[in-house]
């Protein structure tokens, strides 16, 4: 009975700990998607810029998720497949970005798009400009992007047992024919979550986006310039509007994340 | 068929140390060992599936002739069934075994006789359209055998095919590769650590012990001649005593036990005895049972185990272990520290040189 009794308050305990995480979560986002009224809200989405910005950061960040896919797919899977000399240091590199100031990220981005770089030289010569275009900022988008695909990706991979590839080669198939017939199939499901992750990181960036295109205008970069021009008031509609899409990405992830039914 | 040639390949922890097997077409191969011993990596050795962290790899694999050391697995043309089948998940059970058919370069006209026949052999058709969630453990065995079978490899590589089965489906599977073998003439080569399934299946076979191959002969051999101390107690021949031989006899301690002829050879420095082979003796002075060894003991241990008891009985400083039929041991009325007479065969009896 006593031991009852002691694990009541322990959770009671635990409970009463996680309320100010829960209120830091629940109350600011609350107050922001409450506040504009609805006609602000209609308004604000009839309004060219603000459909223009939103359509802008979609497509931006499912660009980076789409470049995370092409290009991350093939580092996730060796990531997952093989072991070799300074993996453990490609892993942590990998993460690097989720722990750098965004800001710094945009700064680095632009620094190696330079004429005094050789890879600036080369983007130069194909014609690509990094500051103040679309492609500039599906970098930084991509770069803060990508630790979310390559981690789910990866772990997506690892989840499919590699019994299953040795069988398959066993059966008379090569790699490529083993990966887009077991693995990828096996895989996907984790594959378009790392995308719809990918997706929901690079829509929300700003501090990246900001130093390398501050035009073309992204959502994010519409709300602050709404907040620092004209208030609180005029931002929190385009903030209300990129929380919707936001969540619409978030239910799409907790879809495709629920457990994969039995063949 | 199948021939390693010095084969050692080394992984981070492990060795497998210049491996020599040869397996002749049409021959039920086992190869043994416990856990972590190298069979595993052995058996990745020969489908070419070696883990991305090996360090070394010499020797080599000749299958008819042809070397494949450096094949890659989809090239070999060996089959692998493993022990937890590995059946892909998100195929039908029709899809999985004609998985590889579309790989078969020169023989597709007759992969469709061959799917038929092995869907019908293995009685699949009414499972076909199942995924393998939804069949049973000998069912998914079953299907995971067709899948490779109906490639018609060289060599099929049974990964511990039986072990991981319910119990219910053990004998069934187990009777069915005897089959196919027997029918099909198929070159099978088992991994096991389980010795009365490869006393089943297989007539020639290897032991492996920390990597390294310790005996290659005929199962019967392995069994009753075992050539160390580590395979002597793998393949269950618990009496093994160290030594030394006089005037023909060799000598536990004090107690002397005859032996062949045969099993006299110099240098040789063990004797093994199969507990199997132990008889008990009723009466001892009225015994007529013409066997060389016999011997009175006093029952030091009793445990029961499938209708057999297993004994352990003191002969002056030596314990000898025997199973006797638990009807036997009823009647004699045998209890821990009663006296018993026990008696075998000097032809059961086999000698070999420990190696330093």
């Amino acid at each position: 009975m006593a031991r009852r009794g002691s694990n009541t308050l322990f959770f009671a305990g635990l409970l009463g700990l996680s309320l100010p995480v829960l209120f830091l979560i629940f109350f600011p986002l609350g107050r922001l998607v409450t506040a504009p009224t609805f006609e602000d809200l209609v308004h604000a989405i009839r309004e060219a810029d603000v459909q223009a910005a939103l359509l802008r950061s979609l497509l931006t960040a499912l660009g980076a998720a789409l470049v995370s896919l092409v290009f991350g797919t093939p580092l996730a899977y060796l990531l997952s497949r093989r072991d070799f000399p300074g993996k453990k240091l490609v892993e942590g590199l990998i993460d690097l970005p989720i722990m750098i100031p965004h800001p710094v990220i945009g700064i680095a981005i632009l620094g190696l798009a330079t004429r005094d770089t050789v890879f600036g030289r080369i983007l130069e010569w194909m014609g690509i400009q990094v500051m103040g275009t679309y492609a500039g900022i599906v970098a930084v988008l991509t770069f803060v992007g990508l630790p979310f695909f390559l981690n789910t990706a990866k772990a997506a991979f690892e989840s499919v047992p590699e019994r299953l590839e040795h069988v398959s080669m066993g059966l008379g198939a090569g790699s490529l024919s083993t990966f887009f017939r077991v693995t990828l199939p096996l895989s996907w499901r984790g594959i378009v979550l790392g995308m719809v992750m990918c997706t929901a990181r690079a829509i929300s960036e700003f501090g990246a986006v900001i130093v390398v295109a501050y035009h073309p205008m992204l959502a994010p970069v519409l709300i602050y310039e709404r907040f620092t021009a004209y208030g609180l008031k005029y931002s929190q509609p385009v903030a209300v509007w990129l929380i919707v899409i936001s969540v619409i990405l978030f239910v799409a992830m907790r879809f495709l994340s629920r457990p994969v039914r039995q063949w | 068929m199948l021939k390693i040639e010095g084969l050692t390949v080394e992984v981070p922890g492990f060795v497998l140390r210049d491996v020599n097997l040869e397996i002749a077409k049409g021959e039920f191969f086992a190869i043994m060992g416990p856990t972590g011993s190298g069979k595993s990596l052995l058996v990745e050795a020969i489908t070419g599936l070696l883990p991305s962290n090996m360090l070394d790899f010499e020797g080599s694999i000749w299958r008819n002739g042809k070397e494949i050391t450096h094949l890659p697995p989809n090239r070999r043309n060996i089959g692998i069934l493993y022990q937890d089948v590995a059946l892909f998940p998100h195929m039908t059970v029709e899809q999985n075994i004609s998985y590889g058919l579309r790989y078969c370069k020169g023989n597709g006209a007759n992969a469709q006789k061959r799917f038929q026949f092995f869907v019908k052999r293995f009685d699949l058709g009414h499972i076909l359209h199942r995924y393998p969630a939804r069949i049973s453990g000998g069912e998914r065995q079953r299907v995971a055998l067709a899948r490779v079978l109906v490639l018609d490899p060289d060599v099929v590589l049974l990964d511990e095919p039986i072990s991981g089965l319910d119990p219910l489906f053990q004998g069934d599977i187990r009777r069915l590769l005897r089959q196919l073998h027997s029918e099909l003439g198929i070159t099978f080569v088992m991994v096991s650590h389980d010795f009365e399934e490869v006393m089943y299946l297989a007539q020639k076979g290897a032991v492996i012990h920390q990597g390294q191959v310790v005996q290659q002969a005929q199962i019967d051999e392995i069994f009753n001649r075992p050539a160390s101390t580590f395979v002597a107690r793998f393949v269950g021949a618990k009496n093994v005593f160290k030594v030394r031989f006089e005037n023909g006899l060799a000598y536990i301690g004090s107690t002397s036990v005859r032996i062949a002829d045969a099993c006299l050879v110099p240098d040789f420095d063990h004797i093994v005895i199969r507990p199997e082979k132990i008889v008990p003796v009723l009466d001892m002075p009225d015994i007529r049972t013409g066997l060389e060894n016999m011997f009175w003991g006093k029952v030091l241990e009793m445990s029961y185990c499938n209708f057999s008891v297993h004994l352990k009985i003191q002969k002056d400083e030596t314990i000898f272990r025997a199973v006797w039929p638990e009807i036997y041991v009823r009647k004699m009325g045998l209890h821990v520290g009663k006296k018993v007479g026990f008696a075998f065969n000097k032809a059961d009896v086999s000698t070999f040189r420990e190696a330093k």
